[in-house]
């Protein structure tokens, strides 16, 4: 079948199409009764708690969180660049000539990056127990691939001539691949990185499930109760760190831009790695949490063939795993399409920020929230799910769009201005344009999150893989949740196939000449 | 200049990994009382309660109790199971999932409004359901946006699930050919009074004392139908506690919550934010029917 | 005289530019050997394939009579490439690009100190010495330089590798006259500079027909093929003219 071939840009602002479905669905059943809820969750945002006991639990619960989360990113993203390494063919290819193996790598690490944070931890939980080393692990499994399979392309689409260079002059292949591809990819893997420790805030916000507690433990308690000024008090804690850790962040992203020596870029990175991993352990100490505490092996039975396949006929596969898709489709397309609307409809400088400080917002506010306070006035449906991925995610794809605009130089922009052409247009040509293919190559990877992330809301109405995942987990029935798995791993590889040549098909040198023609 | 300073940064940071692994040893002490709960409340109010009760059981069996705080009901289930929960207070559904994954196991007391709980059936005022006259009128519930509680709630999804199903209702015969999940009592009462759902099932407790904190507009929301009883929550211990803290231990521990009473200020006020005027003892025998109904169900299996 | 490099018979069909039909060639010790041919006549393809990073369809390729990828890493180090694209890794500073060409002769850790600057820079001078670069840039990120620069700290890295045969492609293009002096100097009369040692034999290609003189040998290429292999006295118009005629 010919598709029609789009330009980059365009395929930036087309999945905001799945907005029009969505909110149409959602406006055509709102409704005002529960205004009175939403009321007291606004009024309790200036009215936080302060009561001690709320705070202190609050702030212990924050310490655990960051704690947590420093752990999990360093170890992640070591864990990430080895696997990176591993998984990309220019390895393979300096090792023995052939890259089977990196395709083999690749694929068999879309198995633990397409099961959510969540899950592992509690699959981990069955099996070792309630230590908060469960919790690092479960966050290091999806990340640590994610890590890796970002490296890996990364590496692979870097210029191969130096390696083969000081491969014929009969440097090791390790050495070799050392000098030749880490220095340009290091200064990447700090601007990932920075960005992946934002992701592992928000991870281990989400996981509290281990004894640790955690910040996230406060929410999700103060949300199923509905207190919603203890719920504040979290909440203004939780974003007073991200902005800290976002204004730090974009310092050393700026201070990244001037030149520098790579000896103390990589110095930097080994010495920022050790350096949290060293932090974290400590503060972990120090607020009292063993990480060892209560580990230990517990096995559980495994499945019979029997029982596998009477799971099989047991589940509506067709219906949980299009409601998935749905949702995904739905989620990614507001999260990508509408920052860059957002962005193309109102240039001004205020509305920019305001635009930004929305996005801040969105990312701080976790899932299950937004799903709440959107249930209370809309009835539910599959739109009020994708409504409220695409909303968190929304936060995290206008950022990401918007630091890349901001680091590249805007002669472009000024230039097509300078013709004469709107504000707008000519932001869609100057500014969108250099920025699109990498914009979209992160949707992917965005896409990908949101997929396992549909674990989260498919309480919604007892909805998707991901709703029934917990059921089967909750009721301890390991076929079934074997099952589940697998199906999530499969949709997650053939969305990652399909995106692959997506981009390939869309973005090949040959599809820039005939862009925007029928073929 | 600059390899001097980035060598000292980076061998000072790795001097620090060393250091700090050899800092966080492993301690596992065997004398403390490990005690949980499923969250089902705000946090702030279990923390308070579990500490509380940690002290109150500290000074009468004179061992350390430690209270270790869990997020969900099936961690709750697996931290009993793989022994870092000692004593857990449990809901009736998740207290058979952890005494069948437990041997040995047993329930060591309840509540005394756990020998005889409820649920109620709430409606929105605006969906015309009226209040129901017996269990087979759950009927006119077919057609219409529903709601369950937590998905391993026995109060907000097991029984309410069973008594539905024996008025011969299918959880597909909702609105959207599935019920809702709001994750908690207080969730569903939220969301049935603001109309998103038209109808919901939740503990009694929870409706009751959410009546009295003023948190229910009774114009927009009412009882529809009351469940007939069941038994609920209850204390459930690990089996081992004898071999760990001497023999009878069970037995005192279960002598102290049951001599809980309203004279000592401390036990009133936790009798009291545990919703009960005493513990009263209970047996595993009284869950033969929660676990029959949990099988029927699919949650145990 | 003792054969270097030896290529028999080698046909290559899956070349990226040129591709090569039928090479028999053999690399004496001490020879220094012009490579002529037009654009796409296969010199690179000619190269690439004496030195291991393209592998022959057919035919043999030997060093030491050791086929090229059986070779020991002490044996690959015996071979030294001055490309046409230098290749010089850019985001490092002239001290660790110079590094890079003793790789193979040192570990992993070796080559991640190098990255850190942790590495003792003096031996890196007496390089910067022989190509004639200051001593002032020795930390100087590579991306800084001029192009005259970069080839010379592609050669000072040729040089630390301490090789027996110099392959250089194209290597005096786009360089001012002076300085293609210097580089002839260097590859092709001196044996050692200072302390650093130079190899003794080299095959280069070039499009200079005028410097043939400095050379000992011609081999002419065209189609991918030799046409022209001899002493480069014996060399003249006649044998220019069918290396680079037009038809």
């Amino acid at each position: 079948m010919k598709l029609i071939k789009f330009p980059p840009p365009i395929l930036c602002l087309i999945p905001a199409i799945t907005l029009i479905p969505v909110l149409g669905q959602i406006f055509s059943e709102i409704h005002v009764g529960g205004l009175e809820v939403l009321g007291e969750f606004f009024y309790a945002a200036v009215h936080p708690s302060f009561n001690p006991l709320v705070l202190q639990s609050s702030f212990q619960g924050l310490q655990v969180t960051v704690a947590t989360a420093l752990l999990s990113w360093s170890i992640s993203i070591s864990i990430g660049l080895f696997l990176g390494f591993i998984s990309s063919s220019v390895f393979w290819k300096c090792f023995c000539a052939q890259e089977w193996q990196s395709t083999a790598i690749k694929n068999s690490l879309a198995i633990p990056r397409s099961i959510h944070e969540l899950i592992w931890g509690l699959l981990l939980l069955q099996l070792f127990g309630t230590s908060p080393l469960v919790a690092i692990i479960a966050i290091c499994i999806p990340y640590s691939c994610l890590v890796a399979k970002v490296i890996g392309n990364q590496l692979d689409s870097l210029d191969q001539k130096p390696l083969i260079a000081l491969r014929q002059g009969g440097g090791g292949t390790f050495s070799s691949i050392i000098t030749t591809l880490l220095p340009p990819l290091i200064p990447k893997i700090k601007s990932y990185g920075g960005y992946r420790l934002e992701c592992a805030l928000r991870g281990a916000t989400l996981l509290g499930v281990f004894g640790m507690g955690g910040i996230g433990t406060e929410m999700q308690l103060t949300l199923q109760s509905l207190e919603f000024r203890e719920m504040w008090t979290s909440i203004w804690m939780l974003g007073g760190v991200m902005l800290a850790l976002e204004t730090m962040l974009n310092y050393l992203r700026r201070e990244q831009n001037t030149k520098k020596k790579i000896e103390k870029f990589t110095a930097q990175f080994i010495g920022i790695l050790a350096l949290s991993i060293g932090i974290a352990l400590l503060w972990l100490q120090r607020i009292d949490i063993n990480l060892f505490s209560g580990f230990s092996f517990h096995p559980i039975i495994l499945p019979t063939f029997e029982e596998l396949t009477n799971a099989i006929y047991e589940l509506e596969w067709a219906t949980l795993i299009s409601q998935t898709i749905l949702i995904t489709v739905l989620a990614s397309g507001i999260a990508i399409g509408v920052p860059v609307i957002g962005l193309m409809m109102f240039p001004s400088k205020t509305s920019v920020s305001l635009q930004r400080i929305s996005w801040a917002f969105l990312r701080l506010i976790p899932p299950p929230l937004s799903l709440l306070l959107l249930l209370l006035c809309t009835n539910p449906s599959l739109s009020v799910a994708a409504l409220t991925l695409g909303l968190h995610h929304l936060g995290v794809m206008g950022r990401l769009l918007k630091e890349g605009i901001s680091d590249q130089i805007n002669h472009n922009y000024l230039a097509i201005y300078s013709l004469g052409t709107g504000r707008r247009l000519a932001w869609l040509y100057g500014c969108l344009s250099p920025q699109s293919r990498s914009y979209l190559a992160y949707a992917a990877y965005r896409a990908d999150v949101i997929l396992r992330e549909t674990v989260v809301v498919g309480i919604v109405g007892g909805v998707g893989l991901g709703w029934q995942l917990q059921e089967s987990l909750s009721s301890y029935a390991w076929a079934e949740v074997a099952l589940v798995t697998t199906a999530y791993t499969t949709v997650t590889l053939v969305g990652e196939y399909i995106s692959d040549n997506g981009r390939k098909y869309w973005m090949s040198p040959q599809a820039s000449k005939h862009s925007s023609q029928l073929i | 200049m600059i390899n001097k300073i980035s060598r000292r940064f980076f061998l000072s940071s790795l001097l620090l990994i060393p250091s700090l692994i050899i800092g966080t040893e492993v301690i596992t002490s065997e004398d403390v009382l490990v005690i949980g709960a499923i969250p089902d409340q705000n946090p702030e109010h279990l923390n308070r309660l579990y500490k509380m009760l940690s002290n109150e059981l500290e000074k009468s069996l004179n061992i350390r109790v430690k209270y270790l705080p869990v997020t969900s009901y099936p961690a709750a289930v697996s931290a009993f199971r793989t022994g870092n929960l000692d004593l857990v207070w449990f809901g009736g559904l998740t207290g058979v999932q952890a005494r069948i994954q437990t041997p040995g196991s047993k329930v060591i007391a309840q509540r005394d409004i756990d020998i005889r709980f409820r649920s109620v059936f709430i409606a929105n005022t605006k969906s015309k359901i009226p209040v129901l006259q017996n269990q087979n009128d759950l009927k006119k519930l077919k057609g219409k946006r529903f709601t369950f509680g937590s998905e391993s709630s026995t109060s907000g999804r097991l029984m309410p699930q069973y008594f539905l199903q024996e008025a011969g209702i299918k959880t597909t015969d909702f609105k959207g050919a599935r019920p809702g999940f709001s994750g908690s009592h207080d969730a569903t009462i939220a969301l049935v009074q603001s109309g998103s759902y038209e109808a919901g099932a939740l503990n009694k407790q929870v409706w009751q004392s959410n009546i009295k904190r003023g948190r229910v507009n009774k114009i927009k929301v009412k009882v529809i139908w009351e469940t007939p009883t069941y038994a609920d929550y209850h204390w459930l211990a690990q089996g081992s506690l004898d071999q760990r803290f001497g023999s009878g231990f069970t037995k005192r521990l279960q002598e102290t919550l049951l001599g809980m009473n309203q004279y000592s200020k401390n036990q009133k006020q936790i009798l009291e934010m545990f919703g009960a005027k005493r513990f009263i003892s209970a047996n595993n025998n009284q869950y033969t029917n929660i676990e029959r109904i949990g099988r029927q169900l699919g949650k145990i299996r | 005289m003792k054969k270097l490099l030896t290529l028999q018979a080698v046909n290559v069909l899956e070349a990226p530019e040129a591709r090569l039909k039928d090479i028999n060639l053999s690399i004496t010790y001490g020879e220094k050997i012009a490579l002529l041919g037009k654009s796409g006549s296969g010199k690179s393809t000619l190269l690439s394939t004496a030195n291991g990073s393209i592998r022959p369809t057919s035919g043999d390729v030997k060093w030491l009579n050791v086929y090229l990828n059986h070779r020991t890493s002490r044996q690959r180090q015996h071979i030294a490439t001055l490309w046409q694209d230098l290749r010089l890794i850019e985001e490092l500073n002239i001290a660790q690009n110079i590094n890079s060409g003793a790789l193979g002769r040192h570990n992993m850790l070796w080559a991640l100190r190098n990255l850190l600057g942790l590495i003792d820079y003096k031996p890196c001078l007496a390089y910067l010495k022989a190509t004639g670069l200051s001593e002032k840039l020795l930390f100087t990120s590579v991306q800084e330089l001029s192009g005259g620069q970069r080839q010379r700290v592609a050669i000072a890295r040729l040089l630390n590798q301490n090789a027996e045969l110099i392959l250089a492609d194209e290597p005096f293009s786009n360089l001012d006259p002076a300085l293609v002096e210097d580089m002839l100097d260097l590859l092709l009369k001196k044996k050692h500079v200072n302390s650093v040692r130079v190899p003794n034999t080299c095959l280069i290609s070039l499009h200079r027909p005028e410097l043939v003189p400095l050379f000992t040998r011609v081999i002419g290429l065209r189609n991918g093929m030799i046409i022209i292999d001899r002493p480069s006295q014996e060399v003249g118009k006649a044998e220019l003219d069918l290396i680079y005629r037009s038809k």
